[in-house]
């Protein structure tokens, strides 16, 4: 089951084991230059806020109703990354429950490119694994390079979804989730407690119908980061009754609409926060696989090469950056320790 | 008898939980009381069997459900929206106890 508290999505699956628990959340970012330069991680300005569905249900189009799930809304000028957290039980002797979840944005598969499929795939690997990927911030295109998430409203022919599959149908973001099995987990209990004993040893408007155009998530500029291979193999996996989510997305209209409630504040643009000089994040992930990146997603067109298709004029906030003030970091975890 | 059962083990104690004291504070006739808790009477109403919880130190709502009656407050939550409690009340009936503790809204998964 999937529960929604603070703006996070919590996936239990105490039908599995107490352990299991996994948390999404999304996060608000600078959208990067679109100029095929690749930009180390920016920073997580904050979760987009999520509202149930069905609170909202007599202002929203019939079809968002059928899907079910949140709402977000989010503005054409920021960028989306999705973070993922696994909490330790506390009766736990390994720090995390592993999970493997699949994103899709528009029912196409943000690692693989290949359309929406209830089943995870190991050949080639459709789904990222956690605690080892600990966040996602867009379209798997190349080895060590994904194209960040952005939003284009659908319909306009910039969404993943609209040039892969040629239509403008689901948009939004989709979820799924799968849990370790577990006895997987439970020989990896049996380990860490065994490595333990060792080292002891050592020591306004409703939207109407036609209206029912969300937003969509389409390829914007070239980022560094890594998409895991798989460690555990595809039989980890418990793919018995996966919990879904659909995350719909809205502009700050539909947002002001259907919920009442105002929009966050204006996004900051990627060149006001690298003139003030503010960090921007690379990982050394060291010597730990990864994708080689989708050739399907490789082909799609940027939101900025689009326009240019289109004949529009390349926007100011394409203009090449050179963020100076870089963090190197082994990993994003904070750790806390007892006080 | 449960009832019989929870006053006399009070009474092992405290001489103020003789079939006597405890009818007077329930304010039922002594004969009333041994009745009920000899089981020769059906249950007494809503109002007594929370008082004798109260005066016991029992839950109400365990003693409600052994003489088979709901609290007139859960009836109240129930009849408002019959329908949804019912099926939340169904779906967790086989829930084990700490899930059923924490009971969370679901985000609602449809068709897509």
């Amino acid at each position: 089951m999937i529960e929604l508290t603070e703006n996070k999505l919590i996936i239990r699956r105490p039908d599995i084991h107490q352990h299991a628990v996994c948390e999404v959340d999304f996060q608000r970012t600078l959208r990067i230059p679109d100029d095929n330069q690749s930009y180390p991680l920016p920073p997580g300005l904050g979760r987009f806020p999520l509202e149930h569905v069905e609170d909202h249900a007599d202002r929203l189009p019939s079809q968002w109703r059928k899907h079910g799930g949140v709402l977000l809304p989010m503005y054409q000028a920021e960028a989306l990354w999705v973070n993922f957290n696994l909490p330790k039980h506390p009766d736990a002797i390994v720090d995390s429950y592993p999970f493997a979840l699949k994103i899709a944005t528009g029912k196409v598969n943000a690692v693989s490119g290949k359309l929406w499929s209830e089943i995870p795939e190991s050949d080639p690997q459709d789904y990222v694994v956690l605690p080892s990927q600990q966040w996602l911030d867009g379209y798997c295109v190349q080895k060590g390079l994904i194209r960040q998430f952005v939003s284009m409203p659908l319909g306009s022919e910039f969404t993943a979804e609209e040039q892969i599959t040629g239509e403008a149908v689901y948009g939004g973001i989709q979820i799924i989730a799968y849990p370790m099995k577990r006895e997987w987990y439970e020989k990896l209990e049996q380990e860490a407690k065994q490595s333990r004993i060792d080292s002891d040893d050592f020591c306004v408007e409703f939207m109407a119908e036609a209206q029912c155009v969300g937003l969509g998530l389409a390829a914007g500029g070239l980022m560094r980061q890594e998409i895991y291979e798989d460690e555990y193999g595809i039989d980890a996996w418990d793919t018995t009754n996966p919990s879904r989510c659909f995350v719909h997305i809205l502009n700050s209209e539909q947002w002001k609409s259907s919920t009442g409630k105002s929009m966050p504040t204006t996004p900051l643009s990627a060149s006001d926060y690298t003139d003030a000089g503010l960090p921007w994040f690379e990982v050394d992930s060291g010597d730990t696989p990864n994708l080689e990146g989708s050739e399907i997603l490789r082909e799609l067109d940027s939101v900025a090469t689009k326009e240019i298709k289109f004949g529009k004029k390349v926007l100011a906030e394409n203009k090449p950056l050179k963020p100076s003030n870089v963090f190197l970091c082994t990993s994003n975890r904070v750790i806390d320790g007892a006080w | 008898m449960y009832i019989r059962t929870s006053r006399e083990q009070l009474l092992s104690d405290d001489r103020s939980f003789s079939l006597r004291q405890v009818a007077q504070r329930a304010e039922i006739e002594p004969a009333y009381l041994s009745k009920i808790e000899r089981g020769v009477f059906a249950p007494p109403s809503e109002e007594v069997i929370v008082k004798l919880a109260e005066i016991l130190g029992e839950d109400k709502d365990v003693l409600l459900a052994m003489a088979g009656k709901l609290s007139s407050d859960l009836q109240h939550i129930i009849f408002k929206r019959p329908k949804l409690f019912a099926e939340l009340l169904r779906q967790l009936q086989e829930v084990p106890d700490h899930a059923v503790l924490r009971v969370v809204r679901e985000v609602k998964d449809g068709q897509w």
